[in-house]
């Protein structure tokens, strides 16, 4: 218990110093997670929005790939990212490997499918009388996409949490591609998982509640975005 | 005009809409009538640009209408469906939603939601959100939505169904209001045949997806027996006469026009006669028709609407509570 309480006080103390360290690594993970969020809900949701929406031959068989992707272990994708980034590669002349964009291109991958697939799901759940209704008012097929977006407003900022929690709490992917270099590719997962292994359970526990204040503050955004748009 | 051709759509396997010819002149209102899950709402929705058939073609002033029909054909038809949508917000911005995508200035838009407000009394409503509406207020809206586009075509799927009678009477009289300023063409759907006889300029009557000769209250499923010549079918308490040759399951119409109405027993060849009385009445422009039911205890019988001109109404005082004899051939019944 006493190896707990002082991991918490150096914890505590360091960042109430602003250990420039700590507050580092945890912008390079936001950067990141930001990053990466944005490009996979990008993506993620016209994507989801199309499954949702249209009937084409072939249809099951993506949302197949897309809910099994979901599970896809993230070492696995970071290994098979390594192969294809690694000076050898197809995409080795990027030069992305450890780098901070070889973890967003894993994370992408990761969260994409997060994205589409729950976003698939929650434009499923809207009446099909809301996308008639706009039809039928004039509206031209991203007016329509708008506006049942807006109606499934509440459950697309739950899948952008979702998926940007996949990426800020992923090891993996960001482990192999980025090869957790001090003040560069260190993320708050990687670094955890680095000064737990040397011992320093105080830096790690004080990383590890900086995660957990990201993700706090990432949900409190989303309850006060679904007080405001109650109704 | 507004025209189906050929058309035959599924949903999966099974055939919901079979109409070889289907039109809706221009400026003209046109009521389609028939029991839940007779296909009016689909067709309506085929009307609306909404659906493609699964075959045939839809034809939008002579030109046949593209599988995937563009956003600019779509505005000139505008559907109010049975249980209208409203979006999240207050009931202006539903008012303000499609006047907005035709690039229509806000002063503009501002005049014509103020003229439909009016119309249908929708002022103590504009800032209220869809929660805080009744199926009937959420009906008014959602026709006013409609006729604020000032489409050429308005299909309304039962547009009174959740109306009070002073709110159904508001309606239809925005409805006339609209025909009066502007040629606009109408479908209705609806069960309730009143409506349809005071406000169209034709009926049709569906019957599992198909065009019947008849108004849904003169169908009647039955199970017919073995053999040739006439039939008797117990209906609802009642036996009717039918001269057919098919058997097993199959459907009966008796169109109205062949029910001779009379106040006493007529000697005649018909094989069908009726005791009963007159149990509703609605006096169109052309004609009346009239809902007369078969007496046979408290609660047996079956309705059927006769239609008679209304000088006949006159001349036999028929009046709801009036005791008639009704009657029809056994020939007149159509099977299929």
């Amino acid at each position: 218990m006493d190896f707990l309480a002082e991991g918490f006080r150096r914890a505590w103390g360091l960042l109430i110093a602003g250990d420039s360290e700590v507050f580092g690594i945890a912008a390079v993970t936001l950067k990141v997670a930001i990053v990466a969020t944005a490009i996979s809900c990008a993506a993620g949701l016209p994507l989801g929005y199309f499954l949702a929406t249209r009937r084409f031959w072939g249809r099951r068989a993506a949302l197949t790939m897309v809910n099994t992707a979901l599970a896809f272990p993230t070492v696995v994708v970071g290994l098979l990212l390594y192969g294809i980034l690694s000076r050898r590669g197809p995409l080795g002349g990027l030069g992305w490997l450890y780098t901070w964009e070889a973890i967003v291109a894993g994370d992408v991958l990761l969260a994409l499918p997060i994205a589409a697939a729950l976003s698939a799901a929650a434009v499923q759940s809207v009446d099909p009388r809301v996308r008639r209704t706009a039809e039928t008012l004039g509206a031209g097929p991203w007016r329509t996409a708008w506006t049942v977006a807006r109606e499934a407003r509440f459950a697309l900022a739950a899948v952008i949490t979702a998926a940007f929690g996949q990426v800020v709490a992923e090891i993996g992917a960001a482990m192999i591609l980025g090869g957790n270099i001090r003040g560069s590719t260190r993320t708050l997962t990687t670094a955890v998982a680095l000064y737990t292994s040397q011992g320093d359970f105080g830096m790690a526990l004080a990383l590890g509640l900086v995660l957990i204040v990201l993700a706090l503050v990432v949900n409190i955004a989303l309850q006060v975005l679904q007080g405001r748009g109650h109704a | 005009m507004l025209e189906l051709r050929g058309v035959r759509h599924r949903y999966g396997k099974r055939v919901v809409l079979d109409l070889e010819q289907f039109t809706v002149p221009r400026g003209a209102v046109v009521a389609v009538v028939g029991h839940n899950g007779a296909g009016k709402s689909t067709l309506l929705r085929l009307l609306a640009l909404l659906e493609t058939p699964t075959e045939g073609q839809i034809l939008l002033n002579g030109v046949a209408v593209p599988r995937r029909a563009s956003a600019a054909l779509r505005r000139r038809v505008t559907l109010v469906e049975q249980r209208p949508m409203l979006f999240r917000g207050t009931v202006r911005e539903n008012l303000e939603y499609g006047l907005r995508l035709r690039g229509i200035g806000r002063t503009a838009v501002t005049g014509i939601i103020g003229h439909m407000v009016e119309q249908l009394g929708l002022l103590p409503l504009l800032d209220r959100r869809r929660a805080e509406l009744s199926d009937g207020e959420v009906q008014r809206v959602a026709v006013a939505r409609a006729l604020a586009l000032r489409t050429d075509v308005l299909l309304l799927d039962e547009p009174a169904s959740s109306a009070d009678s002073a709110a159904a009477g508001a309606l239809y009289r925005a409805l006339a209001a609209e025909r009066a300023a502007r040629p606009v063409t109408v479908c209705v759907a609806s069960h309730q045949l009143e409506d349809a006889y005071r406000w169209a300029d034709d009926i049709r009557a569906l019957a599992d997806g198909r065009l019947s000769p008849v108004t849904p209250e003169n169908l009647f499923r039955v199970d017919l027996p073995p053999g040739e010549g006439v039939k008797n079918v117990r209906v609802g308490g009642i036996e009717i006469a039918v001269m057919t040759e098919r058997t097993g399951a199959a459907v009966l119409a008796v169109p109205p026009t062949d029910i001779f109405v009379s106040r006493e027993p007529l000697a005649s060849s018909a094989r069908n006669v009726f005791k009963g009385r007159v149990t509703g009445m609605a006096i169109g422009r052309h004609g009346a028709g009239v809902h007369v039911r078969a007496d046979m205890g408290a609660d047996g019988g079956v309705e059927l609407v006769a239609s008679v001109t209304a000088e006949a109404a006159r001349d036999l005082a028929l009046a709801p509570g009036v005791s008639v004899v009704f009657s029809f051939k056994a020939t007149a019944v159509q099977v299929f």
